[in-house]
């Protein structure tokens, strides 16, 4: 049996209407503070995902499928339960982290590669690899602000590409860029996402997408696991539920 | 405790290049932008040299050095607490897409301010060494030194500070107004352009007495003037003082920001 790289437990995730309050308002306002109210986006799901599983999560929107992909993420932790990665690196896919417009691409690299959690020397070791992949040449030590959005995207992309970890999360699958980027861009997608020590968790509304890439799926709603299984198994009864 | 300082170690790479870049970022604008790193400091001193000077007739000895390490001390704590208040929001992007502890914005911007601050230093050194060519009244002695252990606590208590107002900032949409009155009233109470102790005597040395002692700032600027300026010494007990309640508070304020860190994104 291959070993067990996430296992989410009971997970329940709150969000609290905590509204920004003002301190001029509060001063004149008689009425008591409303009593917080919670909105329950994911109400106890847990599940167990193995090395080199790709996993698909469906549900309709405000179903709590980003929600519970940004907890596996470490970006907000549950209110109850546990999540644990077994001690492996996760990202969530997501481009442009940092970027600073002034700064020139080749910085704009290590700005990012460091806010994901990656070492220098790392970056530094797969500085060519990035710029050869976004294919900006010499653009790479000019401003990020001179790049056209194409450029932009493309080398955001890469960044996100090549620096890979050992779980990636991916919210809906990106490719950018021109057509002959993107297609480019989506078979880079698709081989890292086949690696095979490579565990995958994948948002998407599109049945393609899933049926191509994932081997499991899971299907939330309304913040309730409704099913998991093989992809064969879920998705058909998915379509005819949202038909 | 340990997990912070292994967040530093983890992210130290991060804070650095942070905040090299902004530094970079903020020059790469124009021909010699930089210039302003030194005319910044230089025209402050300037401007408040004039008003105390020649409006109210108020002068201290070498009162370029004198402005001059006010200003720098007072520049360095009131700019990253100013930043601090909306720091979270101004990290939207980063904040909404991966794990970053968020004392980590703190430091780097504090390591922005203390570069500018040393750049000034530099400058208010060289005003020291011309005053004490000229006049002989400066007594540049070992006790100079003192002065690392006063920017140990600004940084602690400029820190710990700064994580208060970070989180509260969250959450409290109108504290950018308050601080800024509040900064501004430290401004002028901190003896930025005038000696405390000197302008505030006989009737009014109570208040003396009160803005010394609740004002951590306010002390290391009188501190840092008379181990500079005179070769005098620091105040050791205010000093030992601050330097637990600097640590305590910062020990607190990273507990509540571990604490909190992951409902800001919630609310942002």
């Amino acid at each position: 049996m291959s070993e067990t790289v996430i296992t989410v437990k009971d997970v329940k995730i709150r969000y609290r209407y905590l509204k920004k309050i003002s301190l001029i308002k509060a001063m004149f306002s008689l009425k008591k503070f409303a009593k917080t109210e919670y909105f329950e986006a994911v109400k106890g799901i847990s599940f167990e995902i193995k090395k080199g599983q790709i996993l698909g999560v469906v549900g309709k929107n405000g179903s709590g499928k980003s929600t519970l992909l940004k907890a596996i993420a470490g970006i907000f932790s549950p209110d109850e339960g546990e999540i644990d990665l077994h001690g492996h690196t996760v990202s969530l896919l997501s481009i442009g982290v940092g970027f600073h417009l002034a700064l020139t691409g080749r910085e704009n690299v290590y700005l990012s590669g460091m806010l994901l959690g990656f070492e220098r020397e790392k970056i530094e070791d797969k500085m060519d690899e990035i710029i050869e992949f976004s294919e900006l040449g010499d653009f790479i030590d000019r401003p990020v602000k001179t790049y056209s959005s194409g450029m932009y995207s493309k080398l955001a992309f890469s960044i996100t590409a090549i620096l890979e970890t050992e779980i990636m999360l991916i919210d809906e699958v990106l490719s950018v860029g021109d057509a002959k980027f993107k297609k480019k861009s989506y078979d880079k997608m698709k081989s890292l996402i086949e690696d095979k020590d490579r565990t995958v968790i994948i948002v998407s509304h599109s049945i393609d997408t899933l049926e191509s890439l994932c081997d499991n799926i899971l299907w939330i709603h309304d913040g309730e696991m409704k099913m998991m299984g093989t992809t064969e198994e879920v998705l058909p009864e998915y379509i005819k539920f949202m038909s | 405790m340990k997990r912070f300082f292994s967040d530093i170690k983890k992210f130290g790479n991060y804070i650095m290049y942070a905040a090299r870049s902004e530094l970079k970022a903020e020059v790469a604008g124009s021909f010699l932008s930089w210039l302003w790193w030194f005319l910044d400091p230089l025209l402050y001193m300037l401007v408040y040299s004039f008003i105390a000077l020649l409006v109210f007739k108020t002068g201290e000895p070498h009162f370029s050095v004198f402005v001059f390490i006010g200003l720098n001390v007072w520049h360095f704590f009131s700019k990253t607490i100013k930043i601090s208040v909306r720091l979270v929001a101004l990290n939207k992007n980063i904040v909404t897409k991966v794990y970053i502890p968020k004392h980590m914005f703190i430091l780097s911007k504090m390591c922005v301010q203390a570069f500018k601050m040393f750049v000034s230093f530099g400058l208010t050194a060289v005003f020291l060494i011309c005053d004490g060519v000229f006049k002989d009244s400066v007594h540049i002695s070992y006790k100079i030194l003192y002065v690392i252990p006063l920017f140990a606590l600004l940084f602690v208590i400029t820190f710990a500070v700064s994580l208060f107002i970070m989180h509260f900032g969250v959450f409290i949409e109108d504290l950018n107004n308050v601080i800024t009155v509040v900064l501004q009233l430290g401004f002028y109470a901190s003896g930025i352009f005038y000696s405390i102790e000197n302008r505030l005597k006989d009737g009014a040395a109570w208040v003396a007495k009160i803005l010394t002692n609740v004002n951590p700032v306010a002390m290391i600027m009188a501190d840092m003037r008379s181990v500079i300026i005179g070769g005098g010494n620091i105040h050791l007990l205010s000093f030992a003082v601050w330097s637990v309640i600097a640590v305590v508070a910062a020990y607190f304020g990273i507990k509540l920001i571990y604490k909190f860190e992951n409902s800001y994104v919630k609310i942002i």
